[in-house]
C-alpha cells in the first residue's frame, strides 16, 4: 500500500475555481476521509487523484513517484463509486472479475482471487447473478469487492454509502471499518456525512469552497477546531455560536448580558472591544443548578431522544442556543432555564473566524 | 362535456378564446348526455373509440379485406362483383418455380427477381445502415467539437422526401451528373452507374443508407446516451482498453437498441420502392427491381393490369412484414420487461 502527497492541486473548470491549492499527505495504510459540504470540492479532489480529471496546477505523487500525467488505469488505484458503477450486464463474479481480465492474469488467479475477495464480503452465494438481482447493501458489496480484487494501491470511495437506507449505512459503515482493519490499505473516503467521516477515519481532511480548512483526527477536529468553519461543521448538532466583543473589564459581551471570565477562556492580548466569537458544544451548555448562571435560556423546542434531549432556544440578546440534557424532561417550551458554561470547553474564534487558544 | 362538473380552471372565463370553447362545447352537450343514456356508461368508451375504429376500419382493414378477395379473384376488372374467383390460381402461379434459387426458371420470373433483389437489397442495407449508424453514433456520442452540427446534419435527409433524396443522387449520378463530372476532372473516364448492375444496387443502398442513416443513429444516439458515464469511468479505473470498452461495455448494454434498429431497418428494406425506383427506374433491366416494385407495375403500370397477381403478391409481402413486425414488438416487449 501506498502513501499519497498532493502539492498545490488547482483544478478550473472554465472560469469555476474548483480546487485552490490543496496540500495533503496520507501515509500508507491511513483512512483519511474528505468531508465538507456540497460543491466543497471533495469529489473533484478524489477524481483528481483518480486520474478521471487532470489537475489544472499542481502534483500528485503516489509512493513517492510523480502520477500527475498518467492515465487513471496507470495509477493503479481503485474506486468505489456512489452509484456502484457494475457492469449491468455482468454477473457478479465478471464484475469483480474484468480488471483482472483486463491485467491477462492467469485464469486459475483470477478465479482464486475473486473467491478470496467474495468470501470476504460474503458474496459466494451471489456470483452467477446479475446486479440488478441484488439489494443495495450487495451491491455495494460487490463494488468493493472490485476494488478489493485488483490489490490497488490506494482505495479511493466517493460517498459509497449515500444510497443505502440509515440502518444498512450503519452496517457497512462498520463493514468497511473492518476491511480496513483486515486489508490494511490506504483508503481515502469522500462523504458529506460527518458521522462517517467521524466513525471511519484515522484523519479528516475538512474542505471548503475548494480550500482544505483542517487537517486532523476527528476529536481533534472536534475538541480544537482550526476555525469557525470547521467548528460549526463538525458535530451534530452544531456548536453554537455567539458573537459579542471584549469588554473593557476582560468580560466577554454576548446581546443580552456578559459572561465573567471566571476561567482563562479569553487568550490573552484581546484588547477590549475586539469582536469575537464565542463557540460552545450543545453538550457543554449545563443548567446552571444552585450556581451563578452565565445566560437564561428561553426554551423554543425540546427533542426528547430517549437516551437525552436536545433543547433548543434563545438567548435574552437573541443569539440561538442549544442544549444537550441527559434527562429525559429537563424543561417544557416557553420555560426559562439558567445555564452555565463549562468554561474549560469554550472556543474563542476572532473577527477572521481563526481559533484563538487561551 | 358534464352537466355537473365544475368549469375548467386552467381557462380563465374571461378569455374571449374560452368563451368560444366553451359555448361549442355547450352544444354538444346534449346529444353527448343523450348518447350516453343510449349507450351507458361502458358503452361511451367506444363511442369515443368509434372514429378511430372507423378510420382503420376504412383505411386499412377494408383494403386489406379488398385485397385478399382481388388475390382470389381473376380478370382485368376493377370491381370485385365484375371478377370471377379464381382460388389461390395467383398464389399458385406466383410459387411455380423451377428452382427457387433460379428466378428465371419461375412462372413469375419477375416476381422472384424482385425477391431476390429485395433480399440482397436487405442484406446489404442493414450491414451499411447498422453499420455506419452505430459507427457515427459513436462519433457523436464523443465530446467532439461542433458536435450539435453535425447531430443536425446526419438528421437532415431523414426530413428529406425520399424522391427528393432519390432525384439528387441521380443528378449526381447519372451520365453527365456531378460524380462523373468530378471524375472526369481528375483525367478518369466516366462510369456508367446506372447501367453497370453492380453499381446501380450499390447506389441504390447507398442512397437509401445516405438517405435513412440519421433516423437510426438518433436511436443509437439515445441508447449511448442512456449508459452512465461512470461505467466508462469504472472500465477507465479497470484499465479498460478502448476496444474491449467497445465489445464488453458498450455494445453489450446497446444491444436492445441495436436489435430494435436492426428490425425497423429489415422491415424498411423489405418495403422499399420510392428512392430506388425514381434512381434506377429498377434498372438496369430487372437489376435493381424489388417486390414492390413488382406489385405496382403488375397492378398499375404493365398495359395489361393484373390486379389479382399483384393482390396475391402483396399478401404474401403483408405476411413476410407482418412476421418481422411480430418480431419487432416481442423484442419491445421483451425489452420493456
Amino acid at each position: 500500500m501506498a502513501g499519497l502527497v498532493l502539492k498545490g492541486i488547482a483544478k478550473s473548470f472554465g472560469p469555476v475555481e474548483v480546487l485552490r491549492g490543496i496540500d495533503l499527505e496520507v501515509a500508507n495504510g491511513e483512512f483519511v476521509v474528505f468531508v465538507g459540504p456540497s460543491g466543497c470540492g471533495k469529489s473533484t479532489l478524489l477524481r483528481v487523484i483518480a486520474g478521471l480529471e487532470e489537475v489544472t496546477s499542481g502534483t500528485i505523487l503516489i509512493d513517492g513517484q510523480d502520477v500527475t500525467a498518467e492515465r487513471a488505469a496507470e495509477r493503479g488505484l481503485a474506486m468505489v463509486f456512489q452509484s456502484y458503477a457494475l457492469y449491468p450486464h455482468m454477473s457478479v463474479y465478471r464484475n469483480i472479475a474484468f480488471a483482472l481480465e483486463n491485467m491477462r492474469l492467469p485464469r486459475e488467479e483470477i478465479e482464486a482471487r475473486v473467491r478470496r475477495a467474495a468470501t470476504m464480503l460474503r458474496l459466494t452465494d451471489y456470483l452467477d447473478r446479475k446486479p440488478g438481482a441484488l439489494s443495495g447493501g450487495q451491491r455495494q458489496r460487490v463494488a468493493i469487492g472490485r476494488a478489493v480484487v485488483r490489490d490497488p494501491k490506494i482505495f479511493l470511495f466517493d460517498e459509497p454509502l449515500s444510497n443505502l437506507d440509515a440502518e444498512l449505512r450503519v452496517a457497512t459503515r462498520k463493514e468497511l471499518a473492518g476491511l480496513h482493519a483486515e486489508i490494511g490499505g490506504t483508503m481515502i473516503y469522500v462523504t458529506h456525512d460527518q458521522v462517517e467521516a467521524m466513525t471511519l477515519a484515522n484523519r479528516i481532511v475538512v474542505l471548503n469552497k475548494g480550500r482544505i480548512e483542517q487537517v486532523g483526527t476527528p476529536l481533534e477536529l472536534y475538541n480544537r477546531p482550526a476555525n469557525l468553519f470547521v467548528a460549526g461543521f463538525i458535530g451534530s448538532p452544531r456548536m453554537n455560536l455567539i458573537s459579542g466583543r471584549v469588554g473593557p473589564d476582560g468580560h466577554f459581551e454576548m446581546p443580552g448580558g456578559a459572561l465573567a471570565q471566571s476561567g482563562p477562556f479569553l487568550p490573552a492580548g484581546l484588547a477590549p472591544g475586539a469582536e469575537i466569537t464565542l463557540g460552545i458544544r450543545p453538550e457543554h451548555v449545563l443548567p446552571a443548578g444552585g450556581e451563578a448562571p452565565d445566560a437564561i435560556l428561553t426554551v423554543d423546542l425540546v427533542e426528547q431522544l430517549g437516551s437525552e434531549s436536545y433543547l433548543y432556544g434563545t438567548l435574552p440578546g437573541g443569539a440561538a442556543l442549544t442544549l444537550r440534557s441527559p434527562l429525559e424532561d429537563p424543561a417544557r417550551r416557553g420555560e426559562s432555564l439558567p445555564v452555565r458554561f463549562e468554561r474549560h470547553r469554550l472556543h474563542v474564534f476572532d473577527a477572521a473566524g481563526l481559533a484563538l487558544r487561551p | 362535456m358534464s352537466e355537473t362538473g365544475p368549469p375548467p380552471r386552467a381557462i380563465p372565463r374571461e378569455s374571449l378564446a374560452s368563451r368560444l370553447i366553451q359555448a361549442v362545447a355547450g352544444l354538444l352537450d346534449r346529444p353527448m348526455a343523450w348518447i350516453q343514456r343510449a349507450v351507458g356508461g361502458r358503452g361511451m368508451a367506444y363511442v369515443f373509440l368509434a372514429p378511430n375504429i372507423l378510420f382503420f376500419g376504412l383505411f386499412v382493414f377494408l383494403p386489406i379485406g379488398i385485397n385478399m378477395a382481388m388475390s382470389l379473384t381473376g380478370g382485368t376488372n376493377l370491381f370485385l362483383s365484375e371478377r370471377p374467383f379464381v382460388g389461390t390460381d395467383h398464389y399458385r402461379s406466383l410459387m411455380q418455380c423451377g428452382s427457387y434459387l433460379d428466378p428465371a426458371s419461375c412462372r413469375e420470373d419477375h416476381f422472384w427477381k424482385g425477391v431476390s433483389n429485395t433480399l440482397k437489397f436487405t442484406l446489404f442495407q442493414m450491414v451499411a445502415m447498422v453499420g455506419t449508424a452505430l459507427v457515427t453514433a459513436l462519433v457523436l456520442n464523443r465530446k467532439i467539437r461542433g458536435r450539435g452540427f453535425f447531430r443536425a446534419v446526419y438528421f437532415f435527409p431523414v426530413l428529406l422526401s425520399p424522391v427528393v433524396v432519390a432525384l439528387i443522387w441521380k443528378w449526381i449520378l447519372q451520365r453527365d451528373g456531378l460524380l462523373n463530372g468530378a471524375i472526369t476532372l481528375v483525367g478518369g473516364e466516366k462510369i456508367l452507374f446506372f447501367v453497370e448492375p453492380g453499381w446501380a444496387m450499390f447506389w441504390a443502398v447507398f442512397v437509401s443508407v445516405w438517405a435513412h442513416m440519421g433516423f437510426y443513429t438518433l436511436i443509437l444516439l439515445a441508447g449511448l446516451q442512456a449508459i452512465p458515464a461512470d461505467l466508462y469511468e469504472a472500465a477507465e479505473m479497470d484499465g479498460t482498453k478502448p476496444m474491449r470498452v467497445l465489445t464488453r461495455i458498450t455494445l453489450p448494454l446497446l444491444w436492445p437498441n441495436l436489435v430494435v434498429v436492426l428490425v425497423l431497418v429489415l422491415i424498411k428494406a423489405v418495403q422499399t420502392f420510392d428512392e430506388v425506383f425514381v434512381l434506377t427506374g429498377g434498372g438496369p433491366g430487372t437489376a435493381t427491381l424489388m417486390v414492390v416494385q413488382y406489385i405496382y407495375e403488375t397492378a398499375f403500370a404493365n398495359q395489361v393490369q393484373n390486379f389479382g397477381l399483384a393482390a396475391a403478391a402483396s399478401m404474401l409481402l403483408g405476411a413476410v412484414l407482418f412476421a418481422l413486425t411480430m418480431l419487432q414488438l416481442w423484442i419491445a416487449r421483451r425489452k420493456a420487461a
